[in-house]
């Protein structure tokens, strides 16, 4: 087996037990699923935010109508394509968080305050969500839609970051430190 | 390691289950189709000059509704934007025939090409359809404008370019290919400068996509702002504030 393959064996064991983490407790997976939702709701509704604040601000309960209104504006604009990527990294965000919470309780006990721990999944998750329509929240309105396949392509970029992430924490309650042959 | 800390087969159904669940609702969120509102079609049709308090150039505008009604409704409008289409199948007809046929407001269609390449050059033939019609057959406006937004087809913009435009001006009576092309061609300097007013105005509104609408109240020089296909209850309150004002 070459060296390539074995580092990219390792990293495929290492997302596998990064994605397997949050289905080590109830909590973890609460907050996985939680932290999935909410990202979903974040990135649908940033789409288009000043129709979003709008609808909210005169009735919180019309939230649901801007969901449900605006996931159906994702697909018509990006395909089931754009809208699958959505799904996607919100996901793959649940799924960052957990780790990268894990990950700072782990600093906080061990008593160091490296932020280097922790940054790279805040990181990961907040740019990834550039690619995912946070855009639009920055003013940016038609800036996805302007990109090349609807902005669709800067969504799987997006993933890729996250699933880049995943990859190198692996399981965060185990250290990384190379293959025992 | 404890068993609080292992993969348990309960959680992995929970967890695939949720899953399944998250992605199936929205699909069916995504793919579910509204029944559309009863068609509506305007009795009157106006084409007039001039700037309106609020800013407004009316000049090459397709206007809706009586002249003289209280309260003007400025609708910034992108054939490419399903949103739009939403607004003008599900909220347009009822605001037809409870405000604008009873006289209380007229609707001023303005451009905001903003979504795709082919955003702008529909915003043209839109222009030109008007001009050819809008003192011989307004009707025939409304029947194009219609027809556009039902060719509208999910997953992208690749469905809006010369050929489907053509076909709808094709499809639509009254009006023909050729003179709108004739239209485009000789008037696309003074065409594009009108829209680029609109997008400018617009923009100085705060309205950040479409449908972006203003409502305004000429007489008591009162303004309210609307961004998207809010659901029809949404408008009534604000048409009725803005008509108060």
């Amino acid at each position: 087996m070459s060296a390539a393959d074995g580092t990219g064996q390792r990293h495929l064991r290492s997302l596998r037990e990064a994605l397997a983490y949050p289905l080590t407790s109830d909590r973890r997976l609460l907050l996985a699923g939680g932290a999935t939702g909410l990202t979903y709701l974040v990135l649908v509704l940033s789409t288009f935010p000043q129709f979003s604040l709008q609808l909210v601000s005169r009735d919180p309960t019309d939230i649901g109508y801007a969901v449900s209104t605006l996931t159906r504006e994702v697909y018509l604009t990006t395909g089931w394509i754009g809208l699958a990527l959505v799904v996607l990294y919100a996901l793959l965000t649940g799924v960052a968080l957990t780790h990268t919470a894990a990950l700072y309780r782990q600093t906080r006990a061990s008593g160091a305050t490296s932020l280097a721990t922790v940054l790279p999944g805040v990181l990961a998750a907040g740019c990834a969500s550039c690619g995912a329509g946070v855009l639009g929240m920055l003013g940016f309105v038609g800036a996805m839609a302007a990109l090349p396949f609807q902005g669709n392509l800067l969504r799987a970029a997006g993933i890729l970051l996250l699933v880049g992430f995943l990859a190198r924490t692996g399981d965060p309650r185990t250290c990384n430190v190379g293959e025992i042959s | 390691m404890d068993s609080e800390s292992n993969i348990t087969r309960r959680r992995a159904l929970v967890a695939g289950g949720a899953t399944v669940v998250f992605g199936g609702g929205v699909a069916y969120l995504a793919s579910r189709s509204e029944s559309s509102s009863e068609a509506y079609t305007p009795s009157t049709y106006q084409s007039l000059g001039g700037t309106t308090g609020y800013g407004v150039e009316l000049a090459d505008r397709p206007v809706v509704g009586e002249r003289d009604a209280p309260v003007d409704m400025y609708y910034w409008t992108d054939y490419l934007c399903p949103f739009c289409k939403e607004f003008e199948t599900q909220t347009l007809p009822k605001i037809g025939r409870n405000y604008i046929e009873s006289g209380e407001v007229r609707l001023v269609f303005l451009s905001y090409p903003n979504i795709g390449q082919y955003s702008m050059p529909s915003a043209h033939w839109d222009r030109c359809v008007w001009r050819l019609n809008a003192e011989s057959e307004p009707s025939t406006y409304w029947h194009w404008h219609g027809e556009a937004f039902e060719a509208q087809s999910g997953g992208g913009h690749d469905w809006a370019d010369e050929e489907t435009f053509a076909s709808i001006t094709e499809r639509t009576a009254g009006i023909t290919v050729p003179a709108v092309e004739e239209c485009r061609q000789e008037n696309s300097d003074a065409i594009q400068s009108g829209i680029e007013v609109d997008v400018s105005l617009a923009r100085n509104s705060g309205v950040q996509g479409t449908p972006g609408f203003v409502l305004y109240n000429r007489d008591a020089d009162a303004a309210g702002k609307i961004v998207g296909a809010h659901p029809y209850e949404n408008f009534v309150d604000a048409l009725d504030r803005v008509l108060e004002a």
